[in-house]
């Protein structure tokens, strides 16, 4: 019922906002409803001009297909247990409307008012003699033009105000901030300017303005300059991505292909993830150039971003569809689909790849789980020596179990019942498919209470093995090593999303092959009443990684829209199918 | 167009004399061109759109006043360039604190060292800021320092004025009352040393904390040693598991200088099970399962010395664990409305609870001790009071009635 309650008053949230039914762009003004961090805001798009129409178009396109999600909204959500946004569709549906409802305010500072025009000394005197706050005026001044976007005039202006009061020196930091504001307004000679000044009045720069005169410097003639900027920051530290970004970039402009390649392997080099950015502008850029050694690094691109499980986002993925549609010869063709429950892509009807670890894998994860989760170097912390002892016993006893139960999370699921009839509902309705049960659980389950009726925890105990640890050992990496130990047909059914235990593993490559585990075999409960049957959030079948075929791909890529935790996987996909006759011809 | 170039015209014809001067003068002046050359197009369209009046100010004209700056402290442009990383980080420091970031302004080789062995950018930056807040307490207290010197100074005269005219008055005591007192300490702590209860300081945490967490750690139990040495009726303080040459004990043999082999306490290198009977051992931890509902005066408590930042949990329950001990948390859900912050309390508020438990018995006295941020107030156990007064009869005899029966109530 709880369940339902809330369901309710999502519907009426819904209902609460007036819907703007989009016609063909004929009204000057249309709304555009778009859902970010809980909020609901209204753009007004102004179609006045023909050039906007092709936006406008898109904007109809995109509302379309988020009043789509919005009836989906509406239905329980069919999604896996990991699918992008289903967190947040969870805690929406469990939470009350007032608690959705709670809007950001805008944080209101004292602000001085800005000049719009460039202005005298005698104004810029008059504005310093009504500023009360704390910090030097022209500090704040220019900090405030950067947050306003102000022209740069009017900057000029109060530097030379500036400097006509301190003999003609702007400090460091007032040039630096002026050096911003030129970058953003893209005005390369003042930038240039600035530089000269810079590099003439001071022996060095800090990493600040040095990347910031990067991202000046690249795109203009003397770019070449701002490698050596480059070189400067690396002789402290290591350059930030958004530095390799902005040279990377900039050598791609001036059609540098190799030091842009050689840019970005020094960046994987230092163990940094490249912005999404960088490598949509190798993307973007080979579309203009047709060189086998090219397009091999950027399918090496991809194979990165199988690698590290990385998926790409939907500007990204759209340039890689441009790319692979402009390889000449080859026919490529690009669809943005989804993936169906029995793991066929809905474009292609190919199967994509299985979850399922291969054995290597999953005898080391295996081992890891052991090693690292339930031993982590001292095994008093999650149990003890014997207990352990006493539990390898007790599996290694047992067939191996077809599904493992984490009693106590399943029985505190429902609120509203006694925890041992919850517990003894889920395990008869599982036993009654003749499966091999464990319930894992702490010795005080076994204490008769109000809690847990001892006829009911009898019960269970007929139904399916159990194992209690002491009420101070943690149990869920038990359940892990128990359901591992089973083998690959195996799950375990918890609602826990067990990211404490990911975190426990030692590296990302062996807490994304939890992960990818994990996705496979865990079962979570639909909340539903428990009375009625059980179901479960579908596990899914196919793995969530950008993979290919050779003569196709297919790559998961973020929405725009949709906001997703690090343990959700991208719903939506790129197809990607050569033509049959090509293979042919080549 | 005629504002900047008609500056930058004579600007370059005086450097053109420079320009023998140096290697680096000729690239200046050849980059001074360069930069002329660009700047034409984008001024003639400048001009275009500056046609301002004439009251404004000139837009430019601080440039040049900057680059003819240039010329007065030309010396700093000339440096060698194969500088070793270190003068580069200084210098950066040097200009990050030009552009108001929280850096130190003066910054010594060792802590330089250290700067470049931190791991990250964020560590760097966080140590930056730790010698920012270090330097500007420092200079803080130095003002202090000297404008009480000034008072005192005037105080002094003001009382030479005075005492001249005083007369001679009859006193009881010379003024030693800091040597009385710690001597009554030092006989207070002699006696503990024979009958009193003993309290242990677990230090075999030494491989969990890093030395900042240490550091902390040491500075907790000087003062938990503190409040100790002052109470009516000490503990006798044990630190045990401390290893010669640790760094617990060199740390402590720095603080406490020549006055550590004269401490009123007993550190060993034994473990407590050694010392005292299994069963009598209590082991405090916040991860415990089992509460705390009296102070025994027959059992032996353990704290574990140990500050821990980085929130790794359970780690003095497993060491209690694995010696099979018996352990306790303090009561803090059961009387203290709970607001923030973790249930691990620092070393001497640990003493502080304990002594006043010691002493009274009265878990609403001794858990004023738990930080006013961390809860919202005390909590009503109506009859739970009722248990402890009629327990406490027989003891409040033994002390002013004030001190006990005491509620304070936040709110």
């Amino acid at each position: 019922m709880t369940h339902l309650s809330g369901f309710r008053s999502v519907r009426k949230l819904w209902t609460n906002i007036p819907y703007f039914e989009l016609g063909p762009a004929t009204s000057p003004v249309t709304f555009f409803l778009t859902v970010t961090r809980n909020q609901h805001r209204w753009f007004s798009v102004k179609t006045t001009s023909p050039a906007n129409s092709k936006t406008m178009n898109l904007l109809v396109a995109k509302t379309r297909t988020l009043k789509k999600e919005d009836d989906n909204n509406r239905q329980v959500s069919s999604d896996h247990y990991f699918a992008a946004g289903a967190a947040k569709k969870r805690s929406y549906l469990n939470s009350s409307p007032e608690q959705q409802r709670d809007h950001a305010m805008p944080s209101v500072r004292g602000t001085i008012e800005l000049p719009t025009t460039p202005l005298t000394s005698e104004a810029w005197d008059q504005l310093q003699a009504e500023f009360n706050g704390k910090g030097s005026f022209e500090d704040r001044v220019i900090s405030q033009m950067l947050h306003n976007h102000s022209s740069i005039d009017v900057a000029k202006s109060l530097l030379a105000w500036v400097a006509a009061k301190n003999n003609g020196i702007v400090g460091y930091n007032l040039l630096v901030k002026y050096l911003y504001l030129c970058v953003s307004h893209k005005e390369t000679s003042e930038v240039i300017d600035v530089y000269e000044i810079l590099k003439a009045k001071y022996k060095c720069l800090e990493s600040g303005a040095n990347s910031i005169l990067i991202r000046g410097l690249m795109h203009s003639d003397r770019w070449r300059e701002a490698l050596l900027l480059l070189e400067d920051i690396k002789k402290v530290m290591i350059p930030s991505k958004k530095n390799y970004d902005d040279c990377i970039r900039g050598a791609l402009f001036h059609q540098d292909v190799s030091l842009a390649w050689s840019l970005y392997q020094e960046l994987i080099g230092h163990n940094l993830t490249p912005l999404l950015e960088t490598l949509k502008a190798f993307f973007d850029f080979g579309k203009n150039i047709n060189d086998d050694h090219y397009s091999n690094k950027l399918l090496d691109i991809l194979a990165y971003l199988r690698n590290n499980q990385l998926y790409p986002g939907e500007a990204l993925a759209h340039s890689i569809k441009t790319w692979f549609e402009s390889i000449p010869g080859k026919q490529w063709k690009g669809q943005f689909t989804t993936v169906q429950k029995s793991g066929h892509c809905s474009s292609c009807g190919r199967a994509l790849e299985s979850i399922h670890l291969s054995s290597e894998e999953y005898e080391f994860l295996k081992e890891k789980i052991l090693r690292d989760v339930i031993d982590g170097g001292d095994q008093y912390k999650k149990t003890t020596p014997q207990e352990l002892k006493r539990f390898e016993n007790f599996v290694n006893s047992c067939p191996p179990f077809d599904i493992v139960i984490d009693g106590l999370n399943v029985a505190k699921m429902f609120p509203k019942s006694r925890e041992s009839q919850a517990l003894l509902s889920v395990v008869s309705q599982l036993a009654q498919q003749s499966l091999r049960l464990l319930v894992l659980g702490r010795k005080h389950m076994l204490r008769p209470s109000s809690r847990w009726k001892k006829e009911e925890m009898e019960q269970v105990r007929k139904q399916a093995y159990c194992f209690f640890a002491d009420n101070i050992s943690k149990d869920d990496p038990f359940l892990l090593y128990a359901t591992l130990n089973s083998g690959n047909h195996c799950k375990f059914i918890t609602q826990d999303l067990m990211r404490d235990h990911k975190a426990c593993l030692p590296d990302a490559h062996t807490q994304r092959l939890f992960f990818k585990w994990q996705q496979g075999h865990q079962l979570a409960i639909m909340k539903c009443s428990q009375r009625s049957k059980l179901t479960f959030q579908h596990t899914l079948s196919y793995d969530t990684v950008v993979q290919t075929t050779g003569d196709s791909w297919h790559i998961p890529y973020d929405e725009d829209q949709v906001q997703r935790s690090s343990y959700e996987v991208p719903t939506k996909w790129l197809c990607l199918q050569r033509k049959t006759q090509a293979p042919a011809l080549c | 167009m005629n504002v900047t170039v008609r500056f930058l015209r004579p600007f370059a014809r005086l450097m053109v004399p420079f320009t023998p001067h140096g290697k680096r003068r000729n690239l200046y002046s050849t980059i001074l061109q360069r930069y002329m050359s660009s700047k034409v197009p984008s001024l003639s369209c400048y001009n275009k759109d500056s046609k301002s009046p004439l009251k404004q100010l000139e837009l430019d004209g601080w440039k040049t006043t900057m680059k003819s700056s240039i010329q007065e402290d030309g010396v700093s442009v000339v440096s060698d360039k194969d500088e070793d990383t270190l003068t580069a980080t200084r210098e950066m420091i040097e200009m990050r604190r030009l552009l108001g970031a929280e850096v130190p302004e003066h910054i010594t080789e060792e802590e330089l060292k250290t700067l470049s062995e931190c791991p990250s950018k964020s560590a760097q930056k966080k140590y930056l800021r730790f010698l920012y807040s270090k330097e500007k307490m420092k200079k803080a207290k130095q003002l202090k320092k000297e404008m009480r010197a000034e008072a005192r100074e005037e105080a002094k005269k003001a009382k030479l004025l005075e005492t001249t005219t005083a007369e001679q008055q009859d006193f009881m005591f010379l003024r030693l009352w800091d040597r009385q007192i710690n001597i009554a300490m030092g006989w207070k702590g002699v006696q503990a040393m024979q009958f009193g209860q003993p309290l242990v300081f677990d230090m075999d945490y030494e491989n969990y904390m890093k030395r900042v967490e240490l550091q902390n750690a040491v500075s907790q139990l000087l003062e938990s040693e503190g409040w100790n040495r002052r109470d009516v009726d000490p503990f006798h303080i044990y630190f045990c598991n401390l290893k010669t040459e640790s760094a617990y004990h060199r740390e402590l043999v720095k603080r406490y200088s020549e006055k550590w082999d004269k401490l009123l306490l007993t550190a060993t290198e034994k473990s407590p099970i050694d010392l005292f009977p299994k069963d009598s051992i209590i082991y405090l931890t916040a991860d415990s399962p089992n509460i705390m509902t009296t102070f025994k005066h027959d059992k032996i408590y353990i704290i574990g010395s140990f500050v821990d930042k980085n929130a790794q949990t359970g780690i003095s329950l497993a060491k209690a664990k694995r010696l099979n001990l018996a352990t306790e948390r303090l009561p803090l859900d059961k009387y203290l409305q709970w607001d923030l912050g973790s249930k691990n309390l620092t070393l001497d508020q640990m003493i502080r609870i304990l002594l006043c438990m010691k002493n009274t018995g009265n878990w609403e006295e001794a858990l004023k001790f738990v930080p006013k941020r961390k809860h919202t107030g005390y909590l009503e156990i109506p009859q739970h009071s009722k248990v402890v007064s009629k327990l406490k009869k027989p003891m409040t005899s033994s002390f002013p009635k004030g001190s006990l029966n005491v509620r304070t109530r936040k709110r």
